[in-house]
């Protein structure tokens, strides 16, 4: 049950978060989750955006006068704000027996398959509209190769072992996709049919994988095989974001995408797609090492080029040298 | 300078043969504000009249006890245009600002971030005092007008920034004495679209404060003798982490959009022939300054009245030390008007100041 201190009530609640885009209200998948506990909570607050801070672990936060709760305390905002007496839906759920490993599952597995389908699956397309598209192109370009970086040494991807640990990620994901979908069913929420702090973090990352991926990503056509998942995400997604609730602030603007409309959930198709990874990463090998024939095969001319120019060059002066001798004489 | 430095370089002359000076230096101020830079000076460079100047630097800055913000930054500044009274230069810079200590309040939270900074800056100096450490007669005027935001791309940081500084010296005839009369203003504003409602960049905001004398500072409005480094202007608490705790002077300084102060400085020898001989003199003093806001529509608020009547001033009394290298003075001051978060005290303070 939500529980809100009376001495806030005055004190309007903003959350800064990233900005909106692909249609969500803010399209950050740390950003997200809290925006859908407080509207399950059917907590009063206002949207306002920071767009130059890509790197920075505090967004999102919450604040209200002198009072501020950041992402990077207390294991997150919801934590804190649960904590702090101020908004808690998970009072009566924090017993049950499957709640730890639940969240783990969601917060570790589905969170690293995320991010690692955000950032390295897909080139970072839609990674970077969200975070860097309001920063001038050399910085966020810069940020953005290094977080790419960071990821990478985050998820222990290397060179050696990236196709053995993308294995690994989806076929994590696969199987909590499987248990979440076994454990949602028919019911509108995850636990007893009322919302929790995992809703709002599973319907978060649910949604950015539906809207923010493109529809050639591998987790998002192994979340696509999950209906009863799908409709959950969409239920919720009309009655939360789309409709609005009376006690939400000013509506969101979402940033219209440049890329072609995305299909809705009645044409998403739920066949896996084909992996196109594979063949790209074989198709860019033998290209390099042509590429590496070519070059080394131009740099063999042009010293084959220097060499025998050289000696040319010799021989005419040893001409010149004759005639001189002829002329003289 | 905002505050006294410490500075150390090392130079390396005609590296190329054309006249070349090359330097790297290590400099840390009073403030908390350290750079290390690299640079060049080509005396002639493809036929431009002036010299010509380059410089790369990395800048750090600590502002969490007075702004909770820390500042870091990293670019090129090229001297385009220098002569004795004209000097145009560009900076190119990545400019971040970030607060570890995660304290700040709203105002200072919304400014964390990346930006790019591009920008002209042309200065326009005549000085014709005999001397910046000690004036006696003369007169100075320094105009600088710097436009930022000078790139293709609407993302980078757009303002517009003036200074001026006016200095004027009269010589009384006796014991060498002279009064000093200055006064230095400064505005900031943000340009684009919703220019008005949008906050200026809280670095290129204009603090008062600091342990410099108002004499020798000509870039600005930036010191008020008896006031500390950022020591006044608009506040707004700064975030509360424990109700029970509520700390008074838990505030952070944003600065402010217009500045405006002006001084009065009556220097003259002592009576012994030691302190002449060193150059060591006495000053009394008078100054007074304010700092308001004028972005996000709050110039509709703001009126000559208010301005006038929220003046912070000071008087004070004392000895000036004047070396080759900076100017010390050990004042007596005694804070005549200051509001209620301003960090000023009255009694002894010492300051530092290069000659400028």
């Amino acid at each position: 049950m939500e529980q809100v201190v009376g001495e806030r009530e005055a004190e309007e609640f903003t959350v800064v978060a990233r900005k909106p885009y692909f249609g969500l209200p803010t399209a950050c998948p740390i950003c997200l989750p809290l925006f859908i506990y407080l509207k399950l909570a059917h907590f009063p607050f206002r949207l306002s955006f920071n767009s130059i801070f890509p790197d920075s672990d505090q967004i999102p936060y919450v604040e209200s006068g002198t009072y501020v709760a950041y992402n990077n305390e207390n294991s997150g905002v919801v934590e804190c704000l649960k904590k702090d007496g101020i908004v808690d839906l998970d009072s009566e759920f924090q017993s049950a027996p499957d709640w730890v490993s639940i969240q783990a599952m969601i917060n570790s597995w589905l969170a690293d398959a995320l991010t690692y389908e955000l950032w390295v699956g897909t080139d970072g397309r839609s990674a970077y509209k969200i975070y860097y598209s309001d920063l001038s192109w050399p910085i966020g370009k810069v940020l953005f190769l290094k977080q790419v970086y960071s990821v990478k040494q985050r998820l222990g991807i290397t060179k050696d072992n990236a196709e053995h640990r993308e294995d690994e990620i989806y076929r994590r994901a696969k199987i909590a996709y499987g248990a979440l979908s076994t454990k949602l069913g028919e019911q509108n929420f995850l636990f007893d049919d009322r919302p929790s702090s995992l809703d709002a973090t599973f319907l978060g990352h649910v949604l950015v994988t539906l809207h923010v991926l493109p529809d050639t990503s591998v987790l998002r056509s192994k979340l696509l095989e999950h209906d009863n998942i799908v409709r959950y995400a969409e239920k919720l997604k009309t009655e939360l974001i789309e409709s609005g609730s009376s006690s939400s602030g000013p509506q969101f603007r979402s940033v219209p995408s440049s890329s072609t409309p995305r299909k809705g959930p009645s044409n998403w198709s739920s066949k896996p797609k084909s992996k196109p990874k594979r063949e790209k990463t074989e198709e860019e090998k033998t290209f390099k090492r042509r590429a590496k024939y070519f070059l080394a095969a131009q740099l063999l001319a042009v010293l084959l080029f220097l060499s025998v120019m050289g000696g040319y060059d010799s021989g005419d002066l040893e001409l010149d040298d004759e005639d001189e001798g002829i002329s003289f004489n | 300078a905002r505050s006294s430095t410490v500075e150390g370089s090392l130079k390396y002359k005609n590296f190329f043969g054309y006249g070349d000076l090359w330097d790297g230096s290590l400099a840390y101020g009073y403030d908390h504000s350290a750079e290390l830079s690299a640079g060049v000076f080509l005396p002639r460079f493809k036929g431009l009249v002036t010299p010509v100047t380059a410089r790369a630097y990395l800048l750090s800055q600590d502002w969490l006890k007075f702004s909770s913000y820390k500042e870091r930054s990293m670019g090129l500044s090229l001297g385009l245009f220098s002569t004795p009274y004209h000097d145009l230069a560009y900076n190119l810079a990545w400019r971040t600002l970030t607060d570890p200590s995660q304290m700040s309040s709203r105002s200072i939270r919304r400014q964390l971030g990346h930006n790019l900074l591009s920008s002209l800056k042309y200065t326009f100096k005549f000085d014709r005092r005999n001397s910046t450490m000690r004036p006696t007669r003369g007169y100075a005027f320094v105009s600088t007008t710097q436009i930022g935001g000078l790139t293709p791309d609407s993302r980078s940081l757009r303002f517009l920034r003036q200074e001026f500084d006016l200095r004027y010296v009269v010589p009384l005839g006796f014991y060498h004495a002279a009064l000093n009369f200055g006064v230095s203003g400064g505005v900031v504003f943000p340009w684009g679209n919703g220019f008005s409602s949008r906050p200026s960049s809280l670095p290129e905001r204009f603090f008062l404060g600091g342990n410099i004398s108002p004499v020798c500072a000509l870039g600005g409005p930036t010191a008020l003798w008896g006031f500390k480094t950022r020591g006044l202007g608009p506040t707004e608490p700064k975030r509360q982490v424990n109700n029970e705790n509520a700390d008074p002077s838990g505030v952070d300084f944003l600065g402010g959009d217009l500045a405006v102060t002006a001084l009065a400085d009556l220097s003259f020898d002592l009576p012994f022939r030691w302190f002449r001989e060193k150059g060591i003199h006495a000053h009394v003093f008078a100054c007074a300054g304010n700092v308001a806001k004028l972005t996000e529509n709050e110039y509709r608020n703001i009126s000559v009245q208010k301005f006038v009547e929220s003046l912070r001033s000071s008087v004070g009394v004392g000895l000036v030390v004047p070396t080759s290298l900076f100017r010390m003075e050990l004042n007596y001051c005694y804070i005549l008007k200051k509001l209620d978060h301003d960090r000023a005290k009255t009694g002894v303070w010492l300051t530092f100041s290069a000659a400028s």
